[in-house]
């Protein structure tokens, strides 16, 4: 619970004391008079920023209990501060409180209006408050503070009259169902005699009062509880049950205060009011009178907390993050050495190990890799030799064939195929390898056959059915994948003009060229 | 929110600010040494793995090394694994020339390149280069040519693959009995391997 400061105001006098951790201070007593403002302003200018709560006790209150219409939100604002208005055009110090719905068809809004209608009573103290920059939280009538008691005291009475004695008079507040309906403060001579019959009196008649009022009817049972903070009205409660047989009594005294309550003896003693004050600190009640303007200090007082307190919080997250980061840093940078030195040792081990291998230029890896690489490139490798003897057969079985050019090649691209289209090339095809960069697909064994048909007389079916069979004899190889006849001596495509002559003098016939390309069954 | 409530949380506002602005520069420089020091843990982390299977496969590495080597040294000593040996090439050449009884070869050798098939041998770290000579002899017969290339195989002056032949008769002009009767051209790719020494490794 933070601290602050908690001022009740009465006609006669001016109670101050500091709450703090939860508890409330000796009460300073100031004279409502100039005087007693004058070091009012001087106990404010010398203690401690607080926020403060102020309390008032006079009788110049005023409370009424009204139903209005349900309603929500700005409507409900709008409709209580105009009632406020209404009722209360004097004052600035003024509040509304709902207190439930009324049980009837329409279910109407049942609220506690409550007002100080002397604001003059407190303006100089609350001016000495401002002036000393001290930010004022709220501004409650002491009757709405007595509501805690009851809370405090788990007290379940349906009428209950809560009785006390003030330096102002004695104050008599009616509760109907926990909630505060009425108050108000008689002026009795409490130093007579006669002071314990007057107050019975006083009691009896406020029951007649709330039964005027229509607040309660006389058949109706009533609690009194006499607040006796000195224990000087024993025997109040006996004569009360005695005049009034339908009313229960009970009186809490001051032992059962300080026990019920926690405040200290001397803390009640140093104030009439200090029993109000000590419930203030405990929970100032929701019937605020201060206008916003006035709480404007306390406004900002919070919201500078508030970023105080978001500042610090930041600050402790990010503290605590750094902690842990500091933390994992360190055992990450240990965890570092820790394995640095394993892997020195495991080194060191490794090196130990390797004196006794055998003087090797490389590592053991790349012996294997350099050892199976040659194996494969053996085992890859082709010379032209099986094709030469696979040529040398079909030529044996087809003598009129006469080879003028073999070329043998072993790698991924093929012979040009189009040199038959193109007769007027060069007999020589054009092999260019392959880029570097652009080697794709397996390599391949093929040869390309350049020959004639010899002797030739002008025969060309005679002439084209010997390099078929040559061909034929080429394909019925196992090892042969695919033949092809890329040019014939003669082409007979419909698409091209065809001449010559019939004669047969070989000189004249012209000669009988063929191509064909080989292609090898691609290795395992 | 008026001027004067504003001035009124100045403070506590510069005080967030400061330390929004503080927290979050000693977040980010932290956060960024954290990251580093748990890269460098992480780096070191595999650094032990490989240094412990490395040791836990000593034994092996030694069978591979005793297994190995003597093939290793001889690819060394051919020529295959190393440096070019150009000079040996040519003395495979000559030598072979005469053992095919060849009329004599011209050659011409282009500049080393990257082989083109070595992702077909799976070479891990080492690198194979090839450098084709072309070939250009003449031939009494064809049977010559298998001969030559035979007589060039054996000489262990290195690694080559042939990659193309081709024969294509010569203009004889008469029927002299040692007179050339085919031309063959030829390329062939000298094949080179090289591998990191043992201060290379990591």
């Amino acid at each position: 619970m933070a601290d602050k400061l908690l001022i009740s105001v009465s006609t006669i006098q001016v109670s101050a004391a500091r709450w703090h951790g939860g508890r409330l201070g000796i009460c300073t007593i100031f004279e409502n008079s100039d005087a007693g403002l004058a070091v009012f302003r001087d106990y404010l200018d010398q203690g401690p920023h607080l926020p403060v709560e102020i309390m008032v006790d006079a009788v110049e209150e005023d409370y009424r209990f009204e139903s209005l219409p349900h309603s929500f939100g700005s409507d409900r604002t709008e409709m209580i501060a105009r009632k406020l208005k209404q009722h209360y055009r004097s004052t600035q110090f003024c509040s509304a409180r709902m207190q439930g719905r009324d049980p009837g068809k329409r279910r109407d809004d049942r609220y506690l209006f409550c007002a100080l209608t002397n604001p003059e009573l407190i303006n100089n103290w609350l001016e000495a408050v401002t002036e000393a920059e001290l930010p004022v939280a709220g501004i409650y009538l002491l009757p709405t503070v007595s509501a805690m008691l009851i809370e405090k005291l788990n007290l379940k009475q349906t009428n209950l009259l809560v009785v006390s004695i003030h330096g102002a008079g004695l104050r008599l507040s009616f509760f109907r169902e926990q909630q505060l309906r009425i108050s108000r403060l008689a002026r009795i001579d409490g130093s007579a005699g006669e002071a314990i019959k007057n107050y019975a009196e006083e009691i009896s008649n406020t029951r007649l009062y709330l039964h005027a009022l229509r607040v309660m009817t006389l058949d109706e049972h009533l609690s009194v509880l006499i607040v006796d903070r000195n224990d000087t009205l024993t025997g109040l409660e006996h004569v009360i049950a005695r005049d009034n047989p339908n009313i229960e009594c009970r009186r809490l005294g001051q032992k059962e205060i300080v026990s019920s309550l926690g405040v200290t003896v001397p803390v009640m003693e140093s104030s009439s009011d200090a029993l109000y004050l000590q419930l203030l600190g405990l929970r100032p009640p929701d019937n605020n009178l201060a206008p916003a303007t006035v709480t404007l200090g306390y406004r900002q007082h919070q919201l500078r907390r508030g970023i105080y307190a978001l500042s610090g919080v930041t600050a402790l997250i990010v503290a605590l993050w750094c902690a842990m980061a500091v933390y994992q840093i360190f055992d990450a940078q240990a965890d570092t050495e820790t394995t640095r030195r394993q892997t020195t040792e495991l080194q060191q081990k490794y090196q130990e190990a390797t004196r006794q291998f055998p003087a090797a230029p490389t590592t053991a890896e790349n012996l294997r890799r350099a050892v199976e690489v040659s194996q494969k490139i053996g085992a890859t490798t082709r010379t032209p030799e099986i094709m030469m003897d696979l040529v040398s057969q079909a030529l044996e079985a087809n003598p009129a064939i006469v080879m003028k050019l073999f070329d043998w090649k072993y790698d991924n691209s093929e012979f040009a195929a189009a040199r038959d289209a193109n007769p007027g090339q060069p007999s020589t095809p054009a092999f260019v390898p392959p880029p570097v960069a652009q080697v794709a697909g397996k390599r391949k064994e093929s040869a390309l056959i350049e020959g004639e048909v010899r002797p030739f007389r002008g025969d060309y079916r005679a002439a084209i059915d010997s390099i078929n069979r040559f061909a034929e004899s080429l394909a019925q190889q196992p090892n042969v994948g695919d033949v092809k006849v890329a040019k014939l001596p003669l082409n007979i495509s419909p698409g091209l003009t065809l001449s010559g002559n019939t004669t047969d003098s070989r000189e004249q016939a012209g000669k009988a060229e063929f191509i064909i390309i080989v292609q090898m069954k691609p290795s395992a | 929110m008026n001027a004067a409530e504003l001035k009124a949380l100045q403070a506590p506002l510069i005080i967030l600010v400061i330390v929004l602005g503080l927290g979050a520069g000693i977040v980010y420089q932290l956060d960024q040494t954290l990251s580093a020091t748990k890269r460098e843990l992480a780096q070191q982390q595999a650094q032990m793995r490989e240094a412990r299977t490395r040791l836990q496969k000593s034994g092996e590495e030694k069978e591979l090394i005793v297994r190995y080597l003597p093939n290793y040294e001889y690819l060394q000593r051919i020529g295959f694994v190393g440096d070019e040996k150009r000079l040996n090439w040519l003395e495979g050449l000559r030598l072979s020339n005469q053992q095919a009884q060849l009329f004599g070869v011209q050659y011409q050798i282009g500049s080393q390149q990257q082989y083109p098939y070595a992702a077909e041998l799976n070479p891990g770290q080492l690198t194979l280069h090839q450098s084709v000579m072309k070939l250009s002899f003449q031939l009494l017969h064809e049977g010559d040519l298998m001969s030559f290339l035979k007589a060039l195989g054996k000489q262990g002056a290195g690694f080559f693959a042939v990659n193309e032949c081709k024969l294509d008769r010569a203009n004889a002009g008469s029927s002299i009995r040692f007179q050339p009767n085919l031309r063959a051209d030829c390329d062939i790719a000298w094949i080179t391997l090289r591998a990191a020494s043992p201060g290379e490794r990591k």
